[in-house]
């Protein structure tokens, strides 16, 4: 290192305490220079003189700044500091030295400039581009180097701001709130941007006047930039400044332009649009009222969904309501859940009456309603023994028990209760249950019914109720047949009946509510085997009027036949065929064939030999043995 | 689809070649001739080559002010250190006017030197910059992405150069760089140049390298105020 005379050590470390402190000092100084700088270009002053960067009064002599505008020369600018005595020109030179291969020596400034203070000028021949400068500070009276720094002339251009900024009106807003603008300016014209020797680019800024803040826009490499989104009625400044591209710093700004755009007052703007708003609205609301009009059924449908019917697996429900029975019957079988064996294992199953429910008439009163006769309805009534469907009871039908009570408000000394009694009838499939269970003290017979079971008549199998017993057995009569046979059997049947008629819980019979009600002395003759009810007693008052009602027609059940009803105590015979159940389960029995009453005989003429069985049962198979 | 993707590749190339306009991007495959082919002029080549200086030179100036913002924070951006660069023995215009008043080939020559000398210390730059945890992988990429774009920036102006020896703007004295010309960068006393000092010495050649172009430019291609 050219030491040009001073002692290299002495120089040397004198330079770092040097450097370091300039270095310091200058990046404040300079700091501050550029703030006072940027507020003063704000006003509008010209830039860049050496009496912008504001000295550090503290400090002694020292570089205030170095800068290019155009990359071909530049201007270096100290200050004398606290040091007023070297203020007079002359007092203070500058030294530089170019560091590039070639060795040289330190030269003083080519160029103090007269008119300003404390300038040194390089002038193109002086300037070295890519080249590191070092300049000194000296004060040579004293032999004193104040200040050292060291640049290179690329690293601290700073271009000089664009010139002939202006603005031009792209847009305003259809509010009339808003406008865009388009500004434009030229290059600096000492950068010779033709060429390419400084590649500039731009930066607008723009605020609302006087605010504090300013709006810095992206980097520019063209001339020109639109702002957007500016409000009306508001005054804005824009300015721009320049750097070149792959440097850091910026010029000066320029001159700060205004912008202000007047607001068009447009009430008939707003008013169309409003219009248009309730008009569209009120128009939208009729399309949907009318949508939903046409499509209601659609929507009802989307909406509420119909619930689907009940659909068996396997089996169309049209079938259903318009197959044939064979088809139905051969569907159905092959369904799993009907299970034909069922029945055969089980024949009462088969034939369970649901008869005893009465729907239309069942109102959904209860069955002590029933029983209590309370229900208006003038068609035939069934004692309905039976609760609900859902009880939970075996696959036999398991009717209730009514109390006695009940069954005695049935009887006509009870004719408060009303017109209409219900009348028992029972199916054959509830008697085996009922047989096996147990019962309140019930007097009930049990009634045989069989649907168009004509030729009983030679049946043997029957039996009187002669008397009741208080407890409510029944008495069933030995029979007329006095055969011993018959009458073991009849014995036995009376046993069975006697018994059945105490486990049955649930019927009793017209006969048995005759006998219960009537206060008919026992039977004129026991060995008569029979009673005979006072036709009164059948009359309609108490008894429902088409089951077994009309004596008149000699409808006498088959346990008690009887004789045609005009007369009060027709001789009637003992037994009588039944001979269809009709549309309200009346039975309608036969008329009894004109024999003597007392002729015990004939029933057993008509009687064939018959199994045992219970009495007043008759299954199916049996029932086919019978049938001719 | 009717037609096949080679058929399509082969219509869309021959639209390429075929459409007058086709001058953006890179040059068309031309594998006959001039025929249907439009060839760039001297000054879309120039314009090619200055805009891939100016973005080497950005590179440049970007990983220099990272290098300096985390590792030299107390440094100023007045005052420099001087640093020797491996190539401050390459005599460079030191201004505009030094430039214009160069020969076109002198010229070209420095630009071509300064590209080749530049060839191995960018690589050796990425390579201790990968290697160095400090900085992180965008840089290295940054520096990798540097050394390739000199080697594209000196293919380019070699061919700029061919072309212009072509047209008989330049004399014959251009001759090829040898491999003698290739210097390793070391500095003053011998060492191995560290990384924020190639950093520095290859920011301002790029610099250097992009000006000439623009003045070489200027003066091959006649334009308005050049």
């Amino acid at each position: 290192m050219n030491t040009c005379g001073i002692d290299p050590a002495h120089l040397r470390n004198r330079a770092t305490e040097i450097k370091r402190e300039t270095a310091e000092a200058m990046a404040y100084s300079l700091s501050l220079g550029l703030l006072y700088l940027g507020l003063l270009c704000g006003n509008g002053l010209v830039s860049a003189r050496s009496e912008l960067f504001t000295p550090d009064p503290s400090r002694g002599p020292h570089f205030t700044g170095c800068r290019s505008r155009e990359q071909e020369t530049f201007r270096c600018w100290w200050s004398a500091g606290i040091f007023q005595n070297l203020t007079e020109p002359g007092a203070l030179r500058v030294f530089y030295q170019t560091k590039n291969a070639l060795l040289s020596e330190w030269q003083e400034c080519p160029d103090y400039t007269h008119t300003v203070k404390n300038e040194c000028y390089f002038n193109k021949t002086f300037t070295h581009i890519w080249t590191s400068y070092c300049i000194q500070l000296r004060s040579v009276r004293e032999n004193i180097t104040y200040d050292e720094t060291c640049f290179t002339v690329e690293n601290i251009v700073h271009p000089d701001p664009p010139i002939g900024l202006n603005w031009t009106l792209l847009n305003v807003s259809r509010s009339g709130l808003h406008f865009d603008i388009l500004v434009r300016w030229a290059p600096p014209p000492s950068a010779d941007v033709q060429m390419g020797w400084m590649s500039l680019v731009y930066q607008v800024q723009y605020r609302v006047r006087n605010a504090s803040h300013w709006e810095m826009l992206d980097l520019e490499s063209g001339t020109q930039q639109s702002i957007y989104g500016l409000h009306t009625d508001k005054e804005y400044e824009v300015r721009v400044r320049c750097k070149m591209s792959a440097f850091d710093n910026f010029g000066e700004f320029s001159d700060s332009i205004l912008v202000h755009v007047a607001q068009i007052p447009s009430k008939e703007s707003t008013f169309p649009t409003m219009l248009v708003l309730i008009f569209g609205v009120i128009g939208l609301v009729i399309l949907l009222v009318l949508l939903i009009f046409s499509q209601q059924q659609r929507l009802m449908v989307i909406f509420l969904p119909p619930i689907p019917a009940p659909k068996i697996k396997g089996i169309d429900p049209e079938l259903l309501k318009n197959g044939k029975l064979d088809q139905l019957n051969s569907l159905l079988s092959s369904q799993d859940m009907y299970k034909p064996d069922f029945y055969h294992e089980d024949p009462w199953v088969e034939f369970i009456q649901l008869d005893l429910d009465d729907p239309p008439e069942k109102n959904e009163s209860s069955d002590t309603q029933h029983r209590l006769g309370l229900s208006r309805s003038g068609s035939s009534h069934v004692l309905n023994f039976k609760s609900d469907d859902d009880s939970g009871r075996a696959s036999c039908y398991d009717p209730e028990i009514p109390n006695p009570e009940d069954l005695a408000s049935l009887l006509p000394g009870h004719s408060g209760r009303g017109d209409n009694h219900p009348l028992v009838s029972r199916s054959i499939s509830s008697i085996p249950d009922l047989g096996v269970q147990q019962t309140s003290e019930v007097e009930e017979t049990p009634i045989q019914t069989q649907p168009a079971v004509p030729s009983w008549v030679n049946m043997d199998f029957y039996a009187q109720v002669s008397d009741f017993t208080p407890a409510g057995g029944v008495v069933l009569s030995p029979g007329q047949l006095n055969s011993s046979p018959e009458k073991k059997k009849e014995e036995e049947n009376e046993k069975k009946i006697q018994f059945q008629l105490v486990s049955d819980g649930a019927y009793t019979s017209e006969n048995t509510a005759r006998q219960l009600s009537t206060e008919v002395p026992p039977s004129p003759g026991p060995e008569q085997g029979y009673q005979t009810f006072p036709t009164q007693a059948v009359e309609g008052n108490l008894w429902n009027g088409e089951y077994l009602v009309s004596t008149s027609d000699s409808q006498i059940p088959y346990l008690l036949p009887e004789a045609p009803p005009a007369p009060i105590l027709p001789p009637v015979s003992d037994y009588t065929v039944v001979q269809e159940v009709d549309a309200q389960h009346s039975l309608l029995l036969n008329p009894p064939s004109l024999q003597p009453a007392i002729c015990p005989h004939s029933p057993n003429k008509h009687l064939p030999a018959m199994p045992t069985m219970p009495m007043g049962y008759l299954t199916p198979d049996l029932l086919g043995n019978l049938t001719p | 689809m009717g037609l096949s993707v080679p058929a399509v590749a082969v219509l869309l190339v021959a639209l390429l070649c075929l459409d007058p306009h086709g001058r953006v991007g890179s040059a068309p495959i031309c594998a006959h001739g001039p025929s249907g082919c439009h060839v760039p002029s001297l000054a879309d080549l120039f314009d090619r080559v200055i805009q891939h200086s100016a973005r080497m030179h950005s590179l440049s100036n970007d990983l220099h002010s990272e290098f300096e913002q985390y590792f030299l924070p107390s440094k100023n951006h007045i005052g420099k250190i001087y640093r020797k660069c491996h190539t401050s023995n390459i005599l460079t215009p030191n201004g505009k006017e030094n430039a214009q008043k160069l020969a076109r080939e002198e010229l070209t020559e420095v630009i071509l030197k300064l590209l080749m000398a530049w060839r191995d210390p960018l690589f050796q730059l990425h390579q201790s910059m990968a290697h160095q945890q400090d900085f992180n992988s965008f840089s290295s990429n940054k520096a990798l992405e540097m050394g390739d774009m000199a080697h594209e920036l000196r293919k380019g102006v070699e061919k700029v150069a061919e072309k212009m020896r072509v047209l008989g703007m330049l004399g014959n004295s251009v001759t090829g760089l040898s491999a003698a010309e290739a210097m390793l960068p070391l500095s003053d006393s011998g060492e191995a140049m560290s990384d924020y000092e190639l950093l520095y010495c290859f920011r301002r050649d790029s610099n250097k390298v992009q000006n000439y172009l623009k003045i070489l430019k200027c003066r091959i291609v006649p334009e308005h105020d050049c």
